[in-house]
């Protein structure tokens, strides 16, 4: 069932004297339960297509529609409550709030989405491994255990879509493997669709499939299977 | 130094223009203030210097030997000169001249714009030699003009009355003195010492235009006023060799050992050649010489901490801007730091920027001083006083401000300079530096909130120097605007509501010793409501300083219409009438200065005569010092029935014939309306000190929560991109500034509270005492100012948020 469909997506944006065509046409489709990850040199596009998908950032041409509604464009709050009631998003650099423990991160962002659900976010914080770190605050916990919170936080409010820029970038390879295999766990148990920007290839053992984009173009679309 | 390390600083500055215009404006505000207000004290102190002190001046004498019942005729006048100089002690200030001086009570009868006659107190001076005490016409002031009296028809009257009852040199005035009405020629307009602070005897506050007047006439010419012979006085004045030195008010040392001893001596002289009480005193006991003394010296005294709070105020902007500007130049400082540029090349160009804000804030400020500010205050100075002042600024107050400024400026930028030196490469670049551990205690305080309150109260608490340091500048900008508020409040109270409220009567009589049977007929045949008062000043044992004895019909607290005074009573019983010694009251002030308490009994000097009394209790809200006796008590001791009768005025307000029967008088309503009149200009320059203390506070807030929301642009993105909602971060922020407002509120109102006691502490003498009672509807006002400032820069926050590029913050937050 298609969650994402994109056709003829374009980016511009004018640098200077010349436009760049951070995106030229993209057509997508994308299922619910996939796992998708996107690859390409700097400058491919891949982060662009990421902000679009997550309606942070207006096309400059082409259709895009999110489980067969079309994603509102140019309008900042309704853009901020698409991404609200359908996307999560993992950043490289975790970005939890130093002043909210764990458990709070996590609340805040359901208060926000005005459903607060202390037991889901303990049950979160459990489907990551870190039910023992509730009451701690982010400088307390390793880099890895703090992007474990960050999935766990946007998970928070049962998004559809979980969106990863170079989410374990920040990471050594242990804990980088620890994470993505919690990442995994977590959106097979809760039904979540994953689009995950990243350089690195090793990571493609955890997606359904590899998308690898070059000059803000598709230029392979392949399925994997694990 | 490298120049392109300080050009670096210097766009960064600019990058934060907003920021960066607060604190200039800041300075700029800082050294305004201290030139608007330095220039008021300098004229002030000057005024005081040119009127006083200085040889083009009016000579003021050195003693004043007063008889305040009675008259002495010429032969003894002549024989008290005489004595007071052949029995002059031994001494190294030497006798110089002995000038009797006649200066009389009486009426005014104006006929004002619209043609009726009223009545205006007055005071008519006989001026004889005119070798001390002389008519001050300064030659180069538009508000002086013509020449002294020569004849017994010509007067020269003050220029506050001629000014403010538009009369003009060869006008006609008539004026009396409790024997009928006479006739004189204007020849001139100028001051005298004794009315240069121009208000009527016992109050502080100068008497609005047309409800008193005073003129200075030959001695001859008063004497015709008067119906008295020639050569009568009731004043001697004593000039000694050059200018000695007297005991000031303010100070708890005796500056004027040797003055004091002579006028004990010149006392015990007069004394014991006349029977009337008699009593000497220096200038100190002139009310209008010791108010502008008073006035100059608070000046004096006040401005530089009100500049030092202000540039203050600005220090700790700049302080808390280039430390904030620091963390954000962490990273660039330590790449600068990693490829090898040392210590000493980061640092100068950090110390150069206050440094450099100081100098524009300055230039800014002494323009704005000097060309607006120190004009206002010294028209409005001029207008409040009634007194020619020029519009000077002093190139040395300029320095001086624009120093104490660089220097609290430059003081600012050491620490965040030195911060910056010390940044260490590695621990920026694993973002230690930012991270810091949040209050694990806080944490539990806050748990059972919902967490977005909880992280509002986190976050303004994260920085909590950074915290202090803004409800410390909050607090001295609320200081500036509450001091004001609170002393003008209690000002009002004091002067105002004391005598609206605590006072019943309708006109003040005064009479000569006897002249009261005459007042009273009057009152009688015209079933006026009418009061006998006797007053008397009071001296103190080896002491200088003097108060006024009030002898009250009857002392009560309670207003039910049985008297025409109520006292306030701040501890202690009313006096029986007739107990032995008598007993009395005293003011506030006086038990604070001469630390006299209830049931204490104290000897008090009447005349010359050594009086004891047993003090049964301490009144409030009387700005001057003063004794309540009960009337038969003072008047057994004095041998005076009465001074004064107060009269309650039927409702037509009907006073026809009571000017034939008194020397002069006081109308409550001119009064209360000459203290609401100057108290309204006053509040002019007051709410221009108040606008100040706001727009500082607004600046210092908005500096802060500004620095606030930039610090927390990766929460605030991180949450937007998360899907938080616009509103409901406003509402995390308003709930926000609401606390800091409260509590800078709160703290603002103890610093404005506590400022304005030591203010008025500082500023309090013997002239004039009061206290400062806050309401807390003043208090509630405080509070509610800083909170609303605070609150009011939400939407500011919502606007940046709203205009925050999320697409660049992404990539901030994920690469």
């Amino acid at each position: 069932m298609t969650l994402v469909e994109i056709s003829g997506m374009e980016r511009h944006y004018v640098m200077a004297s010349e436009t760049v065509r951070a995106l030229d046409g993209i057509d997508l489709s994308i299922n619910k339960g996939e796992r998708i990850i996107l690859l390409g040199p700097s400058g491919s596009g891949k982060t662009t297509l990421l902000n679009c998908v997550a309606a942070l950032d207006n096309p400059t041409a082409g259709d895009y529609s999110f489980d067969g509604e079309e994603v509102p464009r140019g309008h900042a709050e309704k853009m901020t409550t698409f991404r609200r009631e359908n996307i999560g998003y993992v950043f490289q650099f975790f970005n939890l709030l130093q002043d909210l423990t764990v458990l709070e991160n996590i609340l805040l962002i359901q208060e926000l989405s005005g459903q607060r659900d202390k037991k889901r976010a303990i049950e979160l914080l459990t489907l990551v491994g870190l039910e023992g770190e509730v009451n701690r605050f982010p400088a307390e916990i390793s880099g890895g255990q703090q992007q474990r919170v960050a999935i766990a936080r946007s998970l928070a409010k049962k998004p559809k879509l979980l969106l990863g820029d170079e989410l374990t970038g920040n990471l050594d390879s242990a804990t980088s493997s620890m994470v993505m295999e919690v990442l995994v766990k977590a959106c097979e148990s809760e039904d979540i669709t994953v689009i995950m920007v990243t350089h690195d290839e090793s990571l493609a053992k955890y997606a359904t499939r590899v998308i690898r984009l070059d000059s803000g173009r598709i230029i392979s679309d392949e399925k994997v299977s694990n | 130094m490298s120049m392109l390390l300080t050009k670096r600083l210097a766009r960064s500055l600019w990058r934060t223009k907003l920021r960066l215009s607060a604190v200039i404006l800041m300075v700029a505000v800082g050294v305004f203030a201290g030139i608007t207000f330095g220039s008021y004290a300098h004229a002030a102190a000057n005024l005081y210097e040119e009127i006083y002190d200085s040889e083009d001046g009016v000579n003021l004498p050195d003693v004043w030997v007063e008889n305040p019942v009675g008259i002495w005729n010429e032969s003894t006048s002549d024989i008290l000169c005489q004595s007071i100089s052949d029995e002059w002690p031994e001494a190294e200030l030497s006798f110089q001249n002995c000038e009797p001086r006649l200066i009389l009570n009486g009426l005014m009868y104006h006929t004002n714009s619209e043609g009726e006659e009223v009545l205006i107190p007055g005071v008519w001076h006989g001026i004889d030699e005119g070798e001390v005490d002389k008519v001050w016409m300064p030659t180069e002031s538009h508000m002086s003009s013509g020449s002294l009296a020569t004849t017994e028809t010509e007067i020269v009257l003050d220029s506050h009355t001629a000014l403010g009852m538009e009369i003009d040199v060869g006008d006609t005035v008539v004026l009396g003195a409790g024997h009928g009405k006479k006739h004189y020629t204007v020849v001139g307009i100028g001051f005298h010492s004794q009315h240069l602070f121009f208000s009527q005897e016992g109050v502080l506050l100068p008497a609005e235009a047309g409800t008193f007047a005073t003129g200075y006439m030959t001695d001859t010419g008063l004497e015709r006023l008067a119906n008295l012979e020639p050569g009568d006085s009731n004043r001697l004045l004593i000039d000694i060799n050059g200018t000695p030195p007297y005991d000031l008010q303010s100070t708890d040392e005796n500056e004027g050992e040797e003055l004091n001893a002579i006028i004990a001596h010149i006392e015990t002289i007069v004394n014991s050649l006349d029977d009337a009480p008699s009593s000497a005193h220096d200038r100190s006991g002139v009310e209008s010489v010791e108010l502008l003394r008073a006035d100059a010296e608070g000046a004096v005294k006040m401005f530089p901490y009100v500049t030092g709070m202000l540039a203050i105020v600005a220090g700790i902007t700049i302080f808390l801007s280039l430390q904030r500007l620091i963390q954000s130049q962490a990273k660039e400082i330590a790449v600068l730091r990693t490829l090898g540029i040392p210590k000493k090349s980061i640092m100068p160009g950090y110390v150069l920027a206050p440094i450099f804000i100081g100098f524009v804030g300055s230039i800014l400020g002494t323009i704005l001083g000097v060309y607006v500010g120190a004009p206002a205050m010294l028209n409005l100075y001029g207008e409040m006083i009634g007194l020619p002042i020029s519009i000077d600024v002093d190139t040395g107050l300029i320095i001086q401000n624009v120093s104490i400024a660089l220097v609290i400026v430059m003081l600012s930028g050491l620490r965040p300079a030195w911060q910056a030196s010390r940044m260490q490469p590695l621990e920026v670049f694993r973002g230690h530096h930012e991270v810091k551990l949040s209050s694990r205690g806080l944490q539990k305080i806050t748990a059972s909130l919902p967490t977005t309150i909880g992280l509002s109260i986190r976050s303004s608490l994260r920085k909590p120097m950074r915290l202090a340091f803004t409800f410390f500048a909050v607090g001295l900008s609320m200081l500036l605007f509450g001091s004001m508020f609170f002393m003008m409040g209690s000002m009002e109270d004091m002067m105002v509501g004391s005598i609206e409220e605590k006072q019943n009567w309708d006109v003040m009589t005064y009479v000569y010793p006897g002249g009261e049977n005459a007042v009273i007929d009057w009152a009688e045949n015209n079933s006026v409501q009418y009061e006998p008062m006797l007053t008397f000043p009071i001296g103190l044992q080896n002491d200088t300083r003097e108060l006024m004895g009030y002898g009250l019909e009857k002392i009560s607290t309670v207003d039910n219409g049985e008297t025409m005074i109520v006292v306030e009573l701040k501890d202690g019983t009313l006096p029986q009438n007739g107990a032995t010694p008598p007993q009395i009251l005293i003011d506030e002030g006086t038990s604070k200065f001469l630390e006299w308490n209830v049931g204490e009994k104290r000897t008090v000097m009447v005349g010359a005569a050594p009086v004891e009394v047993e003090i049964t209790g301490v009144t409030k809200g009387d700005v001057t010092r003063t004794i309540y006796f009960h009337r038969s008590d003072l008047s057994e001791i004095v041998g005076i029935e009465a001074t004064t009768v107060l009269l309650q005025l039927p409702e037509d307000g009907n006073t026809e014939g009571l000017a034939e029967v008194t020397v002069g008088l006081v109308i409550k309503k001119d009064m209360i309306k000459s203290f609401e009149t100057l108290l309204e200009k006053q509040q002019k320059m007051l709410v221009a000190i108040e606008a100040l203390g706001i727009v500082i506070a607004i600046v210092v807030l908005f500096n802060t929560l500004l620095m606030n929301l930039s610090e927390r642009d990766t929460e605030l993105a991180t949450l937007r991109v998360l899907g938080a909602p616009i509103d409901k971060l406003g509402m995390m922020m308003f709930w926000e500034h609401l606390a800091i407002g409260i509590v800078g509120g709160i703290l603002g109102a103890i610093f404005a509270y506590f400022g304005t006691v030591a203010m008025i502490n500082s500023m309090v003498q013997w002239a004039f005492f009061f206290t400062v009672e806050p309401q807390i509807s003043s208090v509630l006002l405080l509070v509610g100012i800083v909170t609303v400032i605070s609150i009011a820069l939400t939407p500011i926050g919502m606007w940046r948020i709203k205009k925050m590029d999320l697409v660049e913050k992404v990539k901030d937050l994920s690469q």
